[in-house]
């Protein structure tokens, strides 16, 4: 596998926008909001190993994977869930203001680390380069937010959108550290995370009628 | 060392953890089937697994590593102990469940009753076993994690079982921060297969099995190892309990019904630290130094865990906590790296396997008999519960170290492989927590099981002998293993010698 044929401007411009929905979906305050910005992420990483896939045809079926696992059942998962009624999120440890510095801080500290030190994660000469070397970035950068997200969110459903991140940070990795990994392999990786999601979106529900609420600082009852 | 092993293929290894999956999903119908058909699959499934691990033992013992689906599926002396372990602590505790959730409270539920739970819990719990046993026959780094996150997903709603503020705030607690923990494995699995893939001595689809990665550790750059260890170290770490990654585990392991907690605690830890051991353990060889880290890794979780149970009333927090302390053992005597830390950890590990089982049923025994697990709530329990108690203060004695039981023996070995190794500090620390553990079980033992009985307790009897008899056959395992550990020295030799990298 090579560079050559690959989109590298189009690859770039996903790339970024990768990481900005990664922000919006940690920062934006309304639920409803924050879960499009994931669908969009989706989206957007199918795009993206689409694109990769020009280079590794059978890059065209983990696209394919994460289409329906990341873009169509998680999101219907989360607006299900989320509903049509109230929908803002539990004021989270952090407010919106030092937030977004912080979320700005990871954001450009863990890209240019990730790019700058890329042989670190990357043991091949070819993922060291070109797009594969902002894929991984991004990856980074995507997995850092995503932590950022579960470790100060103090709603449940937010945190559960920070899982998603995190693992999208990981799964984008596999187009440049694993981009032949066989498709049993694949399938396997992603339908773990639409079981994670739909089976925790199942107990917070539970959490939501047995407690009133979804502030993960409310679940007390084993400290008594 | 022991001779070169011969490689066979099988179908062993598949059915061991298809046989429980496809009785799992036949058990989802148990409305169809009815209890007493779902209940017999719950136990000739786990049945099924530890003859599986007999035969697979019995070949493995003569010189054999059995594969299967090409080399993806890989049974060596490490793997089938665990196979052998799951099977046996699964079978018992099938048995111990028959009576169990027939008590008031598990499976009743507003809104669903108990012809709908039982079935459901007993689909989750074959499926947990399967899984916990797929993970241990992969040699495919990936779908290693892709079993271990399984386990998490099967077991997610057993924890949450009893569907109430505590239920559900364990589940939640466990299924969120071991899905994160768990990701960082993932990141470590793609990172150890990317580094193997580009030493440009295996092919693609090579890379990815451990037993092949194994052979090329040493030529994967320092920084990238130094990396996938840590993420591996953090993912593994919080599925094994490994302090300081631990504190889903008492939530868990104390809510979840007694069942599900003699599983966790029995052996799913125990497959997490086999899933650790299984790729740390590559980069052994060429970077020895890790031994120290994670020795001190190991210590860290065995102080810290049983000081925390000091100050437990509950009875299966206390047991959960003792569970972190004791994992401390086994990773710190694998940790060691040579032939004998390995023994004495593995030995540990199988012990521990059979010890915890045994003292959370004597829990489950006293919950069903009296209502309450809290040891300020009990006393005296010795004249109405003599067998629970005879069983308990077995456990509780081996897991304390002590002539004739099983821990004795296999935490000897743990000590006398960390003094060989020259940990002398690692040994002190170790010696204190055993001691330390025997203060923490005995004094229990004593408040519960001797004294005046209060009132509530009055009417309380000897549990079924459904319950008691899988808790009489673990305590004679501890005993008998304890006098006559040979029993176990081939399959534990060929298990060590497959992790034991560092010398004798």
């Amino acid at each position: 596998m090579s560079t050559a044929g690959l989109n590298g401007e189009l690859i770039q411009t996903l790339s970024m926008v990768v990481v900005i929905t990664s922000v919006v979906a940690v920062e934006v305050r309304r639920l409803r909001f924050a879960a499009m910005a994931y669908s969009a992420q989706a989206l957007l990483i199918v795009g993206l190993v689409a694109s990769f896939a020009a280079v590794n045809p059978s890059l065209y079926w983990w696209a394919a994977v994460a289409l329906i696992t990341k873009a169509v059942l998680t999101p219907w998962f989360l607006f299900r869930f989320i509903g049509h009624g109230e929908d803002r999120e539990i004021k989270p440890l952090i407010g919106f203001g030092p937030s977004v510095v912080v979320a700005a801080l990871l954001m450009t500290g863990f890209y240019r680390f990730t790019h700058g030190h890329v042989a670190l994660f990357a043991p091949t000469t070819l993922a060291q380069g070109g797009v594969f070397r902002t894929n991984l970035a991004v990856t980074s950068t995507v997995f850092a937010l995503g932590l950022y997200c579960v470790l100060t969110r103090r709603d449940a459903t937010k945190t559960v959108i920070g899982l998603c991140l995190l693992e999208n940070g990981v799964h984008l990795s596999l187009v440049s550290l694993a981009p032949e990994l066989p498709e049993t392999t694949l399938f396997g990786v992603a339908t773990e995370v639409v079981v994670t999601v739909f089976l925790l979106l199942y107990v917070i529900a539970g959490v939501r009628k047995e407690f009133g609420t979804t502030d993960t600082f409310a679940l007390r009852e084993l400290q008594r | 060392m022991s001779e070169q092993a011969a490689t066979i293929a099988s179908s062993m290894p598949a059915w061991a953890f298809l046989v429980p999956l496809a009785a799992g999903a036949l058990a989802f119908f148990g409305r169809w089937l009815g209890a007493r058909l779902t209940q017999f699959l719950a136990v000739a499934a786990p049945l099924g697994v530890t003859l599986l691990g007999l035969e697979m033992a019995r070949r493995v013992v003569d010189g054999a590593v059995l594969t299967g689906w090409g080399n993806e599926l890989r049974v060596d002396g490490l793997s089938v102990l665990l196979v052998l372990a799951i099977g046996i602590v699964g079978t018992l505790t099938a048995l111990y469940s028959l009576r169990y959730v027939k008590q008031p409270g598990l499976p009743t539920r507003v809104g669903a009753a108990a012809a709908q739970r039982l079935p459901t819990f007993y689909g989750l719990f074959l499926w947990f076993i399967a899984t916990m046993v797929w993970g241990c026959v992969t040699n495919n780094i990936v779908m290693l994690y892709v079993a271990v996150e399984a386990t998490t997903l099967t077991s997610g709603l057993l924890v949450a079982f009893h569907w109430d503020k505590r239920g559900l705030e364990a589940g939640y607690k466990y299924l969120m921060l071991l899905t994160i923990g768990i990701t960082f494995a993932l990141f470590g699995c793609v990172l150890v297969y990317a580094a193997a893939a580009a030493t440009n001595r295996l092919t693609g689809g090579q890379a990815l099995l451990i037993s092949e990665v194994r052979g090329v550790a040493h030529l994967i750059p320092p920084a990238t190892a130094l990396i996938a260890v840590a993420f591996l170290v953090v993912g593994f770490g919080t599925k094994a309990g490994i302090a300081p990654f631990h504190p889903w585990l008492p939530d868990a392991h104390a809510e979840a019904p007694t069942p599900i907690s003699v599983l966790l605690s029995g052996v799913m830890i125990k497959m997490a630290v086999y899933a650790l051991a299984r790729t740390v353990s590559i980069f052994y060889p060429r970077w020895p130094t890790l031994a120290v880290f994670v020795v001190a890794l190991g210590v860290f979780t065995m102080v810290l865990g049983i000081v925390m149970a000091l100050a437990q009333d509950d009875l299966k927090r206390l047991l959960a906590y003792s569970s972190v302390s004791q994992i401390g053992y086994v990773v710190a005597g694998i940790g060691v790296g040579t032939y004998l830390g390995c023994y004495g950890g593995l030995f540990h590990l199988l012990n521990h396997a059979l010890i915890k089982a045994l003292l959370f049923m004597c829990v489950g025994a006293l919950i069903y008999a009296t209502g309450t697990r809290r040891i300020s709530e009990l006393a005296g329990m010795r004249d109405r519960m003599p067998i629970t108690s005879a069983c308990f203060v077995i456990g509780a004695l081996a897991i304390a170290g002590l002539p004739p039981f099983n821990g004795f023996l296999s935490k000897l070995t743990v000590y006398l492989a960390l003094a060989k190794a020259g940990m002398w500090w690692a040994l002190a620390i170790a010696i204190a927590a055993g001691f330390l553990t025997m203060v923490v079980l005995l004094r229990a033992a004593r408040t519960v099981f001797w004294g005046h009985a209060p009132a509530t307790a009055a009417a309380a009897r000897e549990v079924p002998a459904t319950m008691w008899g899988p808790m009489v056959a673990l305590a004679v395992a501890c005993v008998v293993l304890g006098v006559f550990p040979r029993l176990t020295f081939p399959l534990l030799d060929r298990a060590a010698n497959v992790l034991a990298t560092l010398g004798r």
